[in-house]
């Protein structure tokens, strides 16, 4: 029977076999690497073994010997088994042998007895000092040309720098520039921002801007300053330009007018637009420019949020938005214009059509136009913080309470609405015209009435939808006696007067009302001061009304009126005063003087029942005013 | 801005669904600390990094306690946070559930996890111990507030309120200031993980905004 068997042939195995683990791993000898190898061989080297010389020597001693052969075959067969190492052991050991010469002679040495170290006498160095001094001359005078040299090359490239240019350096500028305004390197060219982006604004245009090297220009120090002129002396450009979109070139400016309407609303148009080229001014400095693009994108804002808020609202007389003009009504028969102006700085020509009745440009409500929008701004960049701290980013503190405090759907809808600039602008121009207007008012009544002073105090500290003014009526020379005052609240379209006596009124728009007002007050001073003039005389108040029934039917207001007797009875002094026709001063004394017993009435006494009341003709009168010539009137008729 | 007031009446669920897309139920929260004496440098870096630079940092001085309500059975009890602003004492209390983070992939940058605040009055402790709740702790935290765009940064400091007045005998709690960068907005909007990541690279040096899993950190009793 045969059985195939597997035999498996190898190799022998080239390692030795160092250990086998228990697993049955057999873990080889690593073979020897060069290093190690070179270890093995060197090791092999006997050093003690005689050197080839020495050995001939050997052999010329012992030519007698018989095993001369032998040895110096002996010597010849281990010097060519050793032979790659042969040099190195014969310079070791000849290294050996002089370090053994010389440590036994230190040794002796050391010891003095039998040797000892002594110097070796040197010889002085002739050195003659001239030589030393002319090599050190020379030595030094080459330098020093080099350092020369070097120096004059740096101060000439100085001074023909700062000669030739005359403009600082493009990364100085650069420096400058960038503290400024905010820039970015995107690949090889340098963009700045002058949008108003960061500062809370949302507007869609941008305002990118270019920033490039100035290009080289030929130096002018040659050709003779030109004559000074129009064109002026040529300024130091700077060494950077800039360069801002051609939409937000020039300068512009938001006019805004307040007008007395016109028939004709086409022709109260004011457009400076320039339609000439686009280039700009070179002479201008970097900063102007860029300033003036960033105030043309700021009114252009301005100008697109207006318009849009104009044609969203629903005011009763509608707003108009034609090209760059919104025009709105402020009050009846005054209307206000805000439009954009924008110039290029080409366009030289004046504008050729001036309306004929221009008024100026209100500087203080396109001031105030520019605070509404950069509060607008504000308010988009200033959210509240939430207090406890981990409340949400963004309500108000309004919003906050309206949570807890149970707000019903009125009260959010009412915290939810908010003024637009137009609505606010528009209502800053309403109360500048009830100013002017009520300022007129008091003016005119001022300059017409001379009798009772009227003196008008404004606060100085005011709102740009509200102001106060107090108004003192007394009479000159008796302020002290009499004075009567109010205070009157200049609102947006209406007027607010409050008297001393606590009466409330409200006014509109017209002039006329307050006029009105001011005479019906004026009048009733004088009854007033009338009265507190007779306790100063010591005459007796008997009776007064404000709004006296009796007489003709007054046009404007009631009239007031008021008796007097005199201290001793035996006068009586009646007044009435009414706006329309003035003052009208009757007297009347006790005992009659024209009585004459009659048939009715017989006896003498009744003559003290007291006369009639006689007009006194007023105009007659002495006295410098109204309570002056009542003085006198009093003073005159108390008898003692 | 006009609200035009004519619009249609709509139901109260309709628009309460309409409005559940805007209501900010998310946080996503990064957290960090630093020690005391390197607290000013971070101040000072966040200064600049964040929005309005010219009215400084906000500071903030609020009490929280935290209250739980075990359920039925036994349940996971239920916790809520009550705080108040201790500086405005006029601004209302607020109410807080912090639902657990969410378990998602590993490679989202920041913490997700439901949040609810509620304002409320200051009765809302009475209210919450009648329902049954207990205060199982309470601290005071004080610190500042920045705010770059919708994220809101807090550098605080806790203290451990001392019987009484909060006022005084206030210990803090550590050596160190802890730093939470954080976002309310509404579900689906993980886009602003990204810009809160990058964010926190900006500050890196300084402090290490990073996701902070609380299960690890919490001792199991």
């Amino acid at each position: 029977m045969a059985y195939s068997v597997s035999i498996s042939v190898e190799a022998p195995i080239e390692n030795q076999i160092q250990e086998i683990t228990y697993d049955g791993q057999e873990l080889y000898q690593s073979p020897l690497s060069m290093s190690e190898n070179l270890a093995r061989l060197a090791q092999k080297i006997d050093f003690n073994k005689v050197i080839p010389e020495e050995v001939e020597k050997e052999n010329s001693d012992s030519l007698e010997k018989s095993d001369d052969e032998s040895s110096s075959k002996d010597s010849a067969a281990f010097q060519s088994s050793l032979w790659p190492w042969d040099s190195v052991r014969n310079k070791l050991r000849n290294a050996l042998t002089e370090v053994c010469v010389l440590s036994d002679v230190l040794a002796i040495a050391k010891e003095k007895r039998y040797m000892v170290l002594d110097p070796v006498p040197q010889e002085g160095v002739e050195t003659k000092p001239m030589v030393q001094v002319y090599a050190r001359k020379k030595a030094l005078a080459g330098a020093a040309t080099v350092l020369l040299t070097g120096a004059e090359r740096l101060r000439t490239s100085q001074t023909e720098i700062s000669r030739n240019r005359t403009t600082p350096d493009f990364h100085i500028e650069l420096l400058r520039l960038r503290q400024n305004w905010r820039l970015k390197k995107v690949s090889n060219s340098i963009i700045g921002d002058l949008s108003y982006r960061t500062a809370g604004s949302k507007y869609a245009q941008t305002g990118m801007f270019e920033v490039t090297k100035a290009e080289e220009e030929n130096p002018t120090t040659g050709s003779p300053p030109p004559s000074p002129g129009p064109g002026g002396a040529p300024k130091p450009s700077s060494a950077l330009r800039v360069m801002v979109p051609s939409e937000l070139q020039g300068v512009a400016y938001i006019e805004v007018l307040c007008q007395k309407d016109q028939e004709d609303l086409c022709s109260a148009s004011i457009n400076v637009l320039g339609s000439g080229p686009t280039a700009t001014n070179p002479d201008i400095h970097w900063q102007q420019k860029l300033e003036a693009a960033q105030n043309v994108l700021f009114c252009k804002e301005l100008f697109n949020q207006l318009a849009k808020e104009a044609v969203q609202l629903q005011a009763p007389i509608p707003h108009m938005v034609v090209g760059n003009q919104i025009m709105a009504t402020v009050l009846p028969g005054i209307q206000l214009i805000i439009s954009l102006c924008h110039s290029t700085g080409t366009d030289k020509k004046p504008p050729s059509q001036n309306p004929p009745q221009k008024s100026e440009h209100d500087h203080v409500l396109e001031h105030s136009l520019h605070q509404l929008l950069r509060e607008v701004h504000h308010k988009n960049t200033h959210h509240p913080f939430p207090h406890p701290s981990s409340g949400p980013i963004g309500p108000s503190k309004k919003r906050c309470l309206a949570g807890p405090m149970a707000a019903d759907r009125y009260e959010l809808m009412e915290m939810m609405k908010s003024q637009t600039l137009l609505e606010q602008i528009i209502q800053q121009a309403q109360h500048f015209f009830m100013r002017l207007r009520t300022e007129y008012v008091l003016d005119t009544i001022a300059k017409e009435v001379k009798d009772p002073l009227i003196v008008s105090h404004w606060n100085a500290l005011n709102s740009p939808t509200q102001s106060c003014v107090k108004i003192n009526i007394m009479t000159h020379g008796y302020d002290s006696v009499c004075r009567t005052s109010l205070i009157v609240h200049v609102g947006e379209k209406s007027l607010k007067c409050v008297c001393r006596d606590g009466r409330v009124m409200h006014m509109s728009y017209e002039p006329q009302e307050l006029r009105d007002l001011i005479f019906c007050q004026i009048y009733q001073h004088q009854i007033t001061a009338v009265q507190a003039l007779a306790k100063c005389m010591g005459w007796q108040f008997l009776a007064n009304s404000s709004h006296l029934g009796l007489g003709a039917v007054e046009p404007l207001g009631n009239a007031s009126s008021c008796i007097l007797a005199s201290p001793i009875g035996d006068r009586l002094i009646a007044v009435r005063c009414e706006p329309h026709m003035g003052v009208q001063v009757a007297i009347a004394q006790s005992p009659r003087k024209d009585f004459f017993p009659g048939q009715l009435v017989k006896e003498r006494k009744w003559e003290n029942l007291g006369g009639s009341f006689k007009e006194v003709r007023w105009d007659k009168m002495e006295g410098k005013n109204f309570l002056n010539k009542m003085e006198l009137l009093m003073a005159s008729l108390t008898s003692s | 801005m006009i609200e035009n007031v004519s619009q249609p009446v709509s139901t109260a669920t309709e628009s309460l669904n309409a409005a559940r897309n805007i209501i900010p139920n998310q946080e996503y929260l990064l957290q960090g600390s630093v020690m005391d004496s390197a607290v000013e440098v971070l101040l000072h870096r966040l200064r600049g990094l964040c929005d309005n630079v010219d009215s400084g940092p906000e500071p903030f001085y609020d009490h929280e306690m935290c209250f739980s309500i075990r359920g039925a059975g036994s349940m996971q009890p239920l916790l809520l946070r009550v705080r108040r602003a201790l500086d405005y004492q006029d601004m209302p209390w607020q109410l807080r559930y912090i639902g657990q983070p969410e378990i998602g992939d590993k490679s989202r940058p920041t913490i997700v996890r439901n949040s609810i605040d509620i304002g409320t009055s200051a009765t809302v402790v009475e209210f919450l111990t009648e329902l049954g709740c207990r205060m199982d702790f309470e601290y005071i935290v004080r610190g500042y507030m920045f705010r770059k765009g919708r994220m809101k940064i807090t550098v605080s400091k806790i203290f451990k309120s001392g019987q009484g007045k909060p006022l005084d005998n206030m210990e803090a709690l550590s050596q160190s200031y802890l730093v939470e960068l954080s976002v309310l907005a509404p579900s689906g909007q993980d886009a602003i993980a990204e810009d809160m990541r990058s964010f926190a690279e900006q500050l890196r040096p300084l402090v290490q905004l990073e996701k902070v899993d609380c299960k690890r950190l919490q001792h199991v009793p």
